[in-house]
C-alpha cells in the first residue's frame, strides 16, 4: 500500500513537472531562454549552490578550468557553461 | 658649387634612409618584443589547479548531561584538477581532518573526465554519486549553511556519497527548461554483518567498498528537471539498486537493496523580500532484504534480530540573505533553518528515531568565505554506541573558506 502512495506521489510531481515543461517549449519561451545573456545566466545558475563568483578571482585560463569541471559538476548544459564562462572571462 | 649641393642631396637622402632603417628596426624590435611577451603568458594546453575548502571554529556540545567544548581547526580538502584538453580532465580530492587528536585523511574522489558530446560526459574512478543533491553538491564547508550534515548523511548515514565505477551525465534543453542526468555502475555497498567490526550495526549499508565484495554491482542514477527558463528551480529523484550486498560465500551474499531518494532546489533573488531565498530539500530511502542476523551478546549467548530493513531519512532548509539591502553589514547576513530526520529500523541494533531542529546566522566576508554561528538541537533515540534516549544540542561557531 505504501508502495503505491510513493509511486502515486511520484507519477503526480512528475506530470506537473512535465506538464510545466511541455509549456516551456512553445516558440516565445524557447526563444526568451535562448536570449538570456551570460551574465543572466551566471547570476542564475552559480547561485543553485553557491553565491555568484567574482570575475576578478581567477584568471582566463584559470577560468577556463573551472569551467569544464563546473559544466560537468552543476550538469550545466553546453550553451550555459559557453555563454557564463565567456560573460566571465570578459569581465574579469 | 654642384658638388656641395650634391653632397648635401646624398647626406640628407642617406640620413633619410637610416632614418627609415631605425625606424623599421625599431619596429621590428617591438614587435620581437610583444610575440616573446604574448608566448612568456601564452597558457599550456594543460593546465593545473588546485582548488578547494576548508573550516575551523569552535563548538560546544551537551549530549545526554555530558557537555564536551573544543576548538575544531585545520580541515583542510584541496581539490586538483588536470585539464588535459577542453574534454579530457583529472580531477581529485583529499581531505585532511584533524578528529579526536589525530589526524584523518578522507579521499574523496578521484575520476577521469571526458566530454563525449556536447549533451555526453563519461567519468570514470571514484566520484561522488549523484543521489539526490546534498553529498554531491552541497556538502562542502563554504557551501553548507550549516557547520553540520543533516541526519542520514556523512558517518552511518543512509545515503551513498561516492561510488568507484563509471558513469555518463549531461544536460540538454527542452524548450525552456533543463534536463539533467546521470546515470552509473559502481561497486555497490556492502553490509555490516554479525561476524564483522561493528557487529551490532548488523544489516546497515556501507558505502566505502573500494574493492567489490561479490562481483555484483550496484547501478543508479538521478534525473533533474528545472521546468523554469531562470533555472530558479529543480526537482530530481533517484535510485540505486543492486542486487547483493554481503561478502562472497556468506549467508549475507544474496541480500539486495533498493534505495531512492527527491530532491527539491529553489533559489531566487526576490526584489519584494529584498534578498536571496533558498530552499532545499531531500527525501531518502533505503530498503535492504530482510534475513535474521544472529548477535552474540555476551560469550556463548546469542540472541535473533529480526526486523524490517527499511530506512528513511529527509530534511528541509531556508534560508535568506538581504542581499538588496543598501546597508553593507547587513546585505552580508543569511538566516538559515533546517529541520531534519532519521529513521532506521525498529528492533535493529543501530535502531534510530532523531529528529533535528537547527537555526544559524551567517555572515558572509566574501563571496567563497563565511563565519557561521548555528544552534543544533537533536532528540530521539537511538544512534552509534548510543541505547535509549538521545538528546543533544550544540553551539557550533565555524569559519569556512573556498578558494
Amino acid at each position: 500500500m505504501k508502495t503505491y502512495k510513493i509511486f502515486g506521489a511520484t507519477v503526480i510531481v512528475f506530470s506537473a513537472v512535465l506538464a510545466l515543461t511541455i509549456g516551456s517549449c512553445s516558440a516565445e519561451q524557447t526563444a526568451a531562454y535562448k536570449n538570456r545573456s551570460g551574465a543572466q545566466l551566471w547570476g542564475e545558475n552559480c547561485i543553485r549552490c553557491h553565491n555568484t563568483p567574482s570575475p576578478a578571482s581567477y584568471n582566463d585560463t584559470d577560468w577556463e578550468t573551472i569551467s569544464l569541471h563546473m559544466k560537468v559538476r552543476a550538469n550545466l548544459t553546453d550553451d550555459q557553461a559557453g555563454k557564463i564562462f565567456e560573460f566571465i572571462k570578459s569581465a574579469n | 658649387m654642384k658638388k656641395v649641393i650634391l653632397m648635401l642631396l646624398l647626406f640628407v637622402s642617406t640620413g633619410s634612409i637610416v632614418a627609415q632603417e631605425n625606424n623599421k628596426n625599431n619596429e621590428i624590435d617591438s614587435l620581437v618584443e610583444a610575440a616573446l611577451l604574448r608566448k612568456g603568458y601564452k597558457p599550456s594546453k594543460t593546465q593545473f589547479m588546485i582548488r578547494g575548502y576548508g573550516h575551523a571554529g569552535i563548538e560546544s556540545v551537551k549530549t545526554n548531561g555530558e557537555t564536551a567544548s573544543s576548538f575544531n581547526g585545520g580541515t583542510f580538502a584541496p581539490i586538483f584538477l588536470f585539464k588535459h584538453s577542453d574534454r579530457l580532465m583529472f580531477e581529485t580530492e583529499l581531505e585532511f581532518q584533524i578528529s579526536g587528536g589525530s589526524l584523518d585523511v578522507g579521499f574523496e574522489y578521484a575520476d577521469i573526465i571526458y566530454v563525449l558530446n556536447k549533451n555526453m560526459t563519461i567519468r570514470a574512478g571514484k566520484f561522488l554519486l549523484p543521489f539526490g543533491t546534498f553529498m554531491e553538491r552541497l556538502h562542502p564547508s563554504w557551501i553548507n549553511r550549516f557547520t553540520t550534515k543533516p541526519l542520514g548523511f556523512g558517518h552511518d548515514g543512509i545515503t551513498p556519497g561516492s561510488g568507484v565505477g563509471v558513469e555518463l551525465r549531461g544536460a540538454f534543453n527542452i524548450g525552456s527548461s533543463i534536463l539533467n542526468y546521470s546515470i552509473y555502475n559502481t561497486n555497490g555497498p556492502g553490509l555490516k554483518t554479525p561476524d564483522g567490526e561493528e557487529p551490532i550495526e548488523a544489516g546497515m549499508l556501507t558505502f566505502d567498498n573500494l574493492k567489490d565484495n561479490n562481483n555484483s554491482r550496484a547501478f543508479g542514477g538521478r534525473i533533474g528537471i528545472l521546468p523554469f527558463a531562470d533555472s530558479s528551480t529543480e526537482i530530481g529523484a533517484s535510485y540505486y539498486t543492486t542486487a547483493k550486498v554481503g561478502d562472497r560465500g556468506s549467508i549475507y551474499e544474496n541480500l539486495w537493496a533498493n534505495l531512492y531518494a527527491f530532491d527539491f532546489s529553489f533559489v531566487k533573488q526576490i526584489p519584494s523580500l529584498s534578498g536571496i531565498v533558498d530552499v532545499k530539500a531531500q527525501y531518502n530511502n533505503s530498503k535492504v532484504d530482510n534475513i535474521i542476523y544472529e548477535i552474540e551478546e555476551e560469550p556463548g549467548i546469542f540472541e535473533d534480530l529480526d526486523f524490517d530493513n527499511e530506512s528513511k531519512s529527509y530534511y528541509m532548509q531556508i534560508s535568506y540573505r538581504p542581499s538588496m539591502s543598501q546597508n553593507n553589514f547587513i546585505n552580508k547576513l543569511e538566516f538559515v533553518g533546517r529541520y531534519s530526520k532519521l529513521e532506521t529500523p525498529v528492533g535493529a541494533g543501530f535502531q534510530t528515531n532523531k529528529k533535528e531542529y537547527s537555526i544559524g546566522l551567517n555572515y558572509w566576508i566574501s563571496w567563497r568565505s563565511l563565519i557561521k554561528f548555528n544552534y543544533q538541537n537533536i532528540t530521539g533515540t537511538g544512534g552509534h554506541d548510543i541505547i535509549g534516549r538521545f538528546k543533544q544540542e550544540g553551539v557550533y561557531f565555524h569559519w569556512a573558506i573556498g578558494f
